[in-house]
């Protein structure tokens, strides 16, 4: 027999097709359109252009300001998610707190919202004229410009960081309560309490299980689009242009398919970086 | 050989009209001037289908789009044959389904719309068919009727390949009241030494706002969000300081005296008169200003003024108080959708059936009667649509605003011009930027944009 016809490889045969088709094909063809001058309103023109289009970003200094947003947005988002993430798992697994089964659900809830709605519902909660945050902070004497040219970014940021969370949370939380008993009681017969106990014996043993859900957050942070469309479409400026609404401008609004097929590559390698680590933390965790 | 000999006439009519007719304005191109129903008896016009069909026709989700859903079944009546599915959406998921349904092997739309940045675009890449044969051949349709600026947008290189839907030039729309109030035009004329008026120039609409603003009210409900928004606005100002985005040999002029007198003015008017922390501001929020009282004036679309006055609208116990202008300077920015038969569709004939027959004059005035945005001169000076509209003054307006009013921006790449002249307004306007560094950058944007083939 054939060692290609064997039972394993024939029983694979489906599902690689399958792969091939759904993602292997999309993606051989995006490299294709990212070397040609790939046009929607001229497809019968385009040539190829070999790495001109790679070559181009590096002159491009909107694509720059995008990737430099998008890095600091999923920087400043899924550092403020992990800590409060963190914390919060923390309270609702220490049995002492009240009605810690009712505060689970309910904090959960944000990430049943569809971001598109979070998007609008915070463009006019923030709004300084008609939002209520801008009107309960002036009754407290405070006037923050939400959607101002320093700001935007941040705000960006908290949005997420209000819907995502949870997210954390889960993971941290179902990280906490899977963890073994034994390193704690013996860290308390040496006298261990408070925040030794968590600097010492939580964090380490949460490592892995920390860093699974940071790069899974980052994966998805870098993808932000919904708050920037709903909110300020990359405005004041360009000051929050993330690098999905920019790939969205010059692929469906400008139609220059070849430009953002060569942007959406970048990101991709970003992306494989990202998953690589990932893949190698949860190696290491279940080893 | 029938096409090039039609062009052929009519380029001979258009010269004879404009060699002895009225000065054509700038925008007018020779063959768009032509009279289309001259040429009337030499198409038949198209033959209802001998078997049902299915017209498919994309639209936006907008008020227009439910009095053309609310009028159809009348077509559907007449035309038993021709059955009509509205496919309706957000503005922009718009786009790309149109492209998408061009790219395909067979068009999945049967009808689009098509806004006006989008026409020489898709027009040049051959997307759209050319409907001058389709007019000619429709008796009484009157093409010239259509006020000549929304009608040309229609027209790319000559031919018409979009007939007008509905228009979204913009206005100024002033609270009537506080303007009237005699205790705010004797503060204004102690002041500056002239009476309070609605202004007519930049200068004095930035001091009609910083009055208003003293006076506890916002001077004007501005909206410098990034891109489109902004640029939309803001050229209306640029139109009133003697600039344009291109001259009339196509050289870009975004960055010479009079572009930065405009910007320089509109910051001014941000700065000191709009409602703070309004720099992501769009339309939608400039209503809601307007309509809360909390400004005096905007610039917006021209079909705003019904909705803020209509009674137990939005604007509550304001209904009633508020009035259409020009724009200072006179010139303002057009906006308008219009009608397009993709070039791929099997159903043209049948597309042109329902097409012209909802431009027509007379299912036209019953658009606009039930609120529709005009388009045609006839309807704008029907005494009908005068009492059964909005009343006489809002349609002499309007008409007078779309006489003297220009696109955003021709040419195939008008959406890229649009909004990346619109990101450097609105840094300007946040202050990212200088006014001569961000007219400068623009200007530079522009020329690479269209030096693209």
């Amino acid at each position: 027999m054939h060692p290609l016809l064997h039972l394993k490889y024939r029983l694979l045969a489906p599902l690689v097709l399958v792969l091939g088709a759904v993602i292997g094909y999309p993606l051989a063809f995006s490299l294709w359109v990212s070397l040609h001058n790939y046009t929607l309103t001229a497809i019968g023109q385009a040539k190829l252009v070999g790495a001109a289009n790679y070559l181009g970003l590096l002159a491009n200094p909107s694509y720059w300001r995008a990737i430099g947003n998008t890095v600091t947005f999923v920087l400043v988002a899924v550092g403020l998610e992990l800590i409060l993430g963190f914390g919060l798992a923390l309270l609702l697994h220490h049995r002492a707190t009240p009605l810690r089964h009712l505060f689970r659900s309910l904090l959960l809830t944000p990430m049943f919202i569809t971001p598109i709605a979070v998007g609008l519902m915070f463009r006019f909660l923030l709004n300084s004229q008609l939002g209520i945050i801008p009107q309960a902070l002036k009754a407290l004497g405070i006037h923050v410009d939400w959607f101002g040219s320093r700001l935007a970014l941040f705000s960006l940021a908290l949005i997420d960081v209000w819907q995502w969370t949870p997210f954390m949370l889960l993971l941290l939380l179902a990280g906490l309560e899977a963890l073994p008993t034994e390193p704690f009681e013996a860290a308390r017969v040496d006298g261990a309490s408070g925040w030794n106990m968590v600097r010492y014996v939580t964090l380490p043993l949460m490592r892995p299980v920390i860093l699974a859900a940071v790069v899974i957050r980052m994966l998805d942070a870098f993808k932000v689009y919904e708050y920037v469309y709903a909110i300020t479409r990359g405005g004041p400026g360009e000051s929050t242009e993330t690098i999905q609404y920019h790939i969205y401008r010059v692929g469906f609004l400008y139609f220059r398919m070849g430009e953002a097929a060569a942007m959406a590559y970048t990101l991709i390698i970003v992306v494989l970086i990202l998953v690589i680590i990932l893949f190698y933390v949860l190696r290491r965790s279940a080893t | 050989m029938k096409g090039k000999l039609l062009i052929t006439i009519l380029l001979a009519l258009a010269l004879g009209i404009t060699a002895c007719g009225p000065k054509p304005t700038p925008a007018a191109t020779p063959a768009s001037e032509a009279e289309t129903p001259a040429a009337a008896a030499t198409t038949a016009p198209p033959a209802p289908p001998s078997e049902t069909v299915t017209l498919t026709v994309i639209m936006e989700q907008v008020p227009d789009y439910d009095i053309v859903a609310q009028l159809t079944p009348q077509f559907e009546a007449e035309n038993p044959n021709i059955k009509i599915k509205f496919d309706a959406m957000p503005y922009d998921a718009m786009r790309d389904k149109i492209l998408t349904s061009f790219l395909a092997p067979q068009a999945t739309y049967d009808i689009i719309i098509v806004d006006n940045p989008w026409m020489d675009e898709f027009a040049k890449a051959g997307f759209l068919t050319p409907l001058d044969e389709y007019i000619a051949a429709t008796p009484g349709y009157d093409f010239n009727d259509f006020v000549g600026p929304v009608r040309e947008i229609g027209v790319v290189d000559g031919k018409v390949y979009g007939v007008p839907y509905y228009n979204y030039a913009l206005g100024m729309i002033v609270r009537q009241d506080l303007f009237d109030n005699p205790d705010y035009q004797a503060k204004y004329q102690a002041k500056y030494g002239k009476p309070l008026t609605v202004p007519t120039t930049l200068e004095d609409y930035v001091q009609v706002g910083q009055f208003f603003k003293e006076q506890g009210i916002y001077g004007a409900a501005m909206q410098p969000q990034r891109g489109y928004k902004v640029f939309e606005e803001w050229k209306n100002w640029l139109y009133a300081a003697g600039g344009d985005l291109m001259d009339a040999q196509g050289n870009v002029i975004i960055d010479n005296e009079a572009a930065q007198k405009a910007l320089e003015l509109y910051i001014e008017m941000y700065k000191t008169a709009a409602p703070p922390d309004s720099l992501n501001w769009g339309f939608d929020e400039s209503l809601r200003s307007m309509a809360a009282g909390e400004s005096a004036t905007m610039i917006s679309y021209n079909w705003m003024l019904p909705t803020l006055n209509k009674p137990g609208g939005p604007a509550g116990d304001l209904a009633g108080k508020f009035a259409l202008y020009e724009v200072p300077g006179g010139k303002a920015v057009l906006g308008t959708w219009h009608w397009a038969i993709p070039h791929n569709t099997p159903n043209k004939d049948a597309a042109w059936m329902f097409v012209s027959w909802l431009t027509s004059k007379m299912v036209d005035k019953q658009r606009v009667i039930m609120g529709g945005a005009p388009t045609r001169v006839s309807v704008m000076t029907d005494t009908e649509v005068w009492e059964k509209g909005f009343g006489k003054g809002y349609y002499e307006t309007v008409l007078k605003i779309l006489e003297d009013a220009e696109p955003l921006a021709r040419g195939p790449h008008a959406e890229e011009i649009i909004n990346e002249v619109g990101t450097y307004l609105n840094s300007a306007v946040a202050g990212e930027m200088s006014v001569a560094q961000a007219l400068k950058a623009a200007a530079e944007k522009t020329r690479e944009i269209s030096a693209r083939p």
